[in-house]
């Protein structure tokens, strides 16, 4: 095997292997772990590129087939059966693309048993089934001449798929103008989202076009490719025909598809500037105008070079025809954009990958092309000199292919997202802009005790009551918002001489959002459990004490079927503990200050008038629990502007290391 | 169709409360919201989401969820017939038949379905009408949920006839304009409002045309195609193998007179050999 084709082929294998490993993951955490799709760009790069584009590259299949059995251009027959082989590779690339992106891929064959013929996707569907079982027939007699299958029925079988041969070439035509056409009808139901630049009511006619054209090149493309690997001669007489015949296909593409923007008036957005309409022309360029020009001078078309330049620049510009009306130029609602991720990207060249090995190997193996594929010469194991043993190669090839997939497999474990490993979590994303309501700031005579409310009409209000601009938060999206003040939290958190917004709205940083309320407000989340699992069963004798709080014996012994506390210890619950939403209609949870105010307050009150003794004398009263120490502990942990230290983090009430912090300049 | 329901937003009456929202997420075991990738705020509709309320400057509600089009776009892109349009009105969408293909996202004019990225069994995801609920001749969940009496249900031809009241009644409040009354060939959830809603549908200049015509346009070809393309190929087969079968007869039969004519120089008479290829060729 030469070099050449070894490379070409340890790259191959390479992507397969990423594509081994990709697979795991697209059809383990779904689709969401390895694509970048979201509802704005519910299709992208493997619809685009390995359905729609690939299509569009099987089509010299069909246009050949047509030229040599129909229209009896004889000369071009050696070209048919590469054509027909990439067409049906192509076709099971198509397929197996499918597969990857189908939310539901063991749902494929739901089309051939739920007919509904108002779907163009449902035509293209049928049609490219049906193709494949033509393609499959068409290239069948190529197999079936293998030595292998020399039995007496496999040569009657041959028979009768020969005769069959202009039938099924007629069937492939056919259906090839109807999906390759469908493909571009598909958008017609997208006004609404394709550039109009792309969109046309003629849409199908561009593709069918484009297609034949395109086929044509990806004909010549091949056999300069498998000339470039395998060191055939390449047929520059037939080449240049098809050359030619492709040019006059791609200029009526060019006159069609501006012909089409003149007549439905929107030329000069082509010529306007915006990036759409650079797109667009670039696009045109590179798949037809600059082949076209390249492939009428002789001297082009008679040379290798220039041939493989002109199908190389078709090739690639259908290519991005067809990405664009898929992909690029769809609109999409403001700040919504779709890039495929390198996963994706990996899929689809792994795809093509597993093609092309599949290409290569049957022309290995059968006689696609008039000179049967030079395979493996085998090199001699000893000096023929000396008849010295030589060194065996370290690796032979196909261990070096094996090696080439393994570690790309092992690469794209390595390098697989988060997401892609253990699951994909809906994105964080900013709880809409609050609702501003206007508000109440109630008080106490005394002032200790502050309330927020909602100003609504016929409110009795015998406490203090100031009126507020209050915020409504919702958070955690559980549909209770909590009442905010945001003018008290300014003039709380101000630091004087300083913007204080950074404290809570530092939108400077990259993807940052404002703090969440317990970033401050850390104590929330401060654990209050002081249920002792001993010291009850201790209480309560051992096992004999079980079924007091596990009641149900069938139940499992959690602390979710456990009675609650306060059935027992009834006398520890404060009358009025539990707080109630004071407004119901607005789904308005109580604030923070409220519900803490309202547990410990109302017990603390209770408990110095019922037992004096036992409870330190201040339990009533705010220094309880807002002693100066724990408000200073408060304010530390409030993030400021300055840079953090391991110590600021973690505030430590340890005195020492409190005035080694002190002495530091 | 007398019988097709639907339901009539009032915008101007919405406080924005999302009782409706919460009844949705209720009557639809919805769970909390997985905002995915891309959706700008988490409010957006989303796959645990089926409506939504859209908050627009000057304390403006609108409330945004499957229009139920009598004309759906995204019925006639369905591949497979996973989504289909009731004749009481719903939209309604068959997890047991869908393939997961997405082209309805792709066509629906108001970019409604939403789909489970972030499942491996994905399903797509919009409002259904409350389709079980109407079968017990019981409203839609959000409508009974509202609180404002800022939708009603009934017949579609009757909320028109209501919308159209409404604003004749009030035109300084209104915006002269039924949005769904034939927009996309019609709708069957509706909205009056006192702002322009325009900004809901992604190109309001379609000429109310329904999407599934423009589609339709082309697959309606597709018969013509088969038997047009069929006949000229096999046509073109036939005219072009049998002059090609004449051409080289002619040859044959040229260079039989030729050779005869090389004979008769020397033999005048022999003629059969001409007469045997011409009932050879035959």
């Amino acid at each position: 095997m030469n070099r050449r084709l070894t490379i070409l082929k340890t790259i191959l294998w390479a992507f397969v292997g990423g594509l081994a490993m990709l697979t795991v993951a697209r059809f383990w955490h779904g689709l969401g772990a390895t694509t970048n799709l979201s509802d704005a760009a519910p299709w992208g790069l493997w619809i685009a590129l390995d359905v729609m584009a690939g299509v569009a590259l099987a089509a010299g299949g069909f246009v050949l087939a047509g030229t040599v059995y129909v229209f009896g251009r004889e000369r071009y027959r050696p070209l048919v059966r590469p054509a027909i082989l990439t067409a049906f590779l192509g076709y099971v690339a198509v397929a197996v693309g499918l597969f990857y992106d189908l939310g539901l891929p063991w749902h494929i064959w739901h089309p051939m048993v739920y007919w509904q013929h108002h779907s163009v996707l449902f035509e293209v569907a049928m049609c490219v089934i049906t193709y494949l079982a033509v393609l499959a027939l068409e290239f069948s007699p190529v197999v079936l001449e293998h030595p292998m299958f020399g039995h007496p029925m496999f040569r009657g079988i041959l028979k009768v798929l020969k005769r069959a041969t202009i039938p099924l070439v007629i069937a492939g035509i056919v259906l090839s103008t109807l999906h390759q056409s469908s493909l571009g009808s598909l958008f017609l139901i997208t006004p609404h989202r394709l550039h109009p630049l792309w969109y046309s009511p003629i849409i199908y006619v561009l593709f069918f076009v484009s297609a034949v054209a395109l086929g044509m090149m990806m004909v010549s493309f091949e056999s300069l490719f498998s000339a470039f690997f395998y060191g055939h001669k390449v047929r520059k007489d037939l080449l240049a025909n098809l050359g030619k015949a492709a040019a006059v296909v791609l200029t009526m593409y060019v006159v069609l598809r501006v012909g089409d923007l003149i007549v439905r008036g929107v030329l000069p957005s082509a010529l306007d500037g915006s990036w759409q309409s650079v797109l667009f022309i670039s696009e045109l360029l590179v798949c037809a105008v600059i082949p076209v020009a390249l492939l009428l001078k002789r001297r082009v078309r008679n040379s290798v070079a220039g041939l493989a330049v002109c199908s190389i620049l078709t090739v690639l510009g259908m290519v991005w025809n067809r990405l664009n009306v898929a992909i690029v130029a769809i609109n999409r609602p403001a700040g919504m954009s779709y890039f495929p991720s390198w996963m994706e990207l990996l899929v689809s060249l792994g795809v093509i990958s597993a093609a092309t090995l599949s290409f290569l190997y049957l022309v290995e193996q059968l006689k696609v092309y008039e000179e049967r594929a030079r395979t493996f010469p085998r090199k001699p194991s000893y000096d023929p000199a000396s008849l010295h043993a030589l060194a065996p190669y370290a690796l032979s090839t196909p261990r070096r292919f094996s090696l080439a997939f393994v570690i790309a497999a092992t690469l794209v474990a390595y390098f697989l997202p988060r997401d892609a490993v253990l699951g994909v979590r809906p994105t964080r994303t900013p709880v809409d802009a609050v609702r501003a309501v206007d508000g109440l700031l109630r008080e106490d005579r005394e002032g200790t005790t502050k309330r927020l409310d909602i100003l609504t009409a016929g409110v009795d209000t015998p406490e203090v009551t100031k009126r507020k601009r209050l915020f409504m938060i919702d958070g955690n999206r559980d549909g209770n918002t909590v009442l905010f003040d945001h003018a008290a939290h300014i003039k709380r958190i101000s630091i004087p001489g300083r913007d204080s917004c950074g404290t809570c709205h530092h939108l400077n940083m990259p993807l940052d959002r404002n703090s969440s309320c317990s970033e401050c407000h850390r104590d929330m989340y401060e654990p209050t459990d002081i249920f002792s699992h001993s010291s009850h069963v201790r209480k309560l004798n051992g096992n004999d004490g079980c079924t007091r709080c596990h009641s149900d014996n069938s139940a499992a012994k959690t602390r979710d079927t456990a009675t609650a506390c306060s059935e027992c210890h009834t006398e520890e619950v404060a009358q009025g503990a539990f707080v109630t939403s004071p407004g119901a209609r607005w789904r308005e949870a109580p604030g923070y200050m409220d519900a803490m105010h309202a547990l410990c307050v109302t017990c603390h009150q209770k408990t110095i008038e019922n037992t004096p003794e036992r409870a330190p004398t201040n339990l009533a009263r705010c220094d309880a629990c807002h002693n100066v120490d724990h408000v200073a502990r408060l304010r530390e942990m409030i993030p400021s502007h300055k840079k953090m230290t391991p110590s600021d983090t973690f505030p430590s009430r340890n005195p020492i290391s409190q005035a080694g912090r002190n002495k530091q300049p | 169709m007398r019988s097709s329901k639907g339901i009539l937003i009032d915008t101007s009456l919405c406080t924005g409360c999302e009782e409706c929202i919460v009844a949705c997420k209720k009557e639809n075991g919805l769970g909390k919201d997985r905002p995915w990738r891309g959706q700008g705020t988490i409010g957006e509709l989303s796959a645990s989401r089926w409506s939504t309320i859209i908050r627009k400057p000057g304390g403006h509600y609108v409330r945004n969820q499957c229009r139920h089009c009598l004309e759906p776009a995204c019925v006639s892109a369905c591949i497979v017939g996973a989504l289909k349009k009731l004749p009481e009105g719903p939209v309604v969408y068959d997890e047991n038949r869908c393939m997961g293909c997405r082209y309805c996202m792709l066509a629906c004019p108001y970019g409604v379905p939403r789909y489970d990225w972030d499942r491996n069994t994905p399903l797509v995801q919009k409002c259904k009408l409350c389709e079980p609920r109407l079968a017990k001749g019981r409203p839609p969940a959000c409508v009974e949920a509202c609180p404002e009496k800022a939708m009603i249900f009934g017949g579609r031809d009757e909320l028109i006839t209501e919308a159209h009241r409404r604003i004749q009644a009030n035109p300084n409040r209104y915006v002269p304009h039924v949005w769904g009354e034939t927009e996309f060939g019609g709708t069957a959830v509706m909205y009056v409002s006192n702002i322009s809603l325009d900004f809901l549908a992604w190109k309001p200049d379609t000429d109310d045309k329904s999407f599934p015509e423009l589609s339709w346009a082309a697959l309606k070809k597709v018969p013509g195609i088969v038997v047009g393309m069929g006949t000229l190929m096999a046509g073109t087969y036939w005219i072009i193998g049998r002059r090609m079968r004449l051409a080289a007869m002619e040859a044959e039969a040229n260079k039989h007179v030729k050779e005869l004519e090389e004979r008769g120089t020397t033999n005048d008479s022999a003629n059969e050999p001409e007469e045997t290829t011409d009932g050879k060729n035959e």
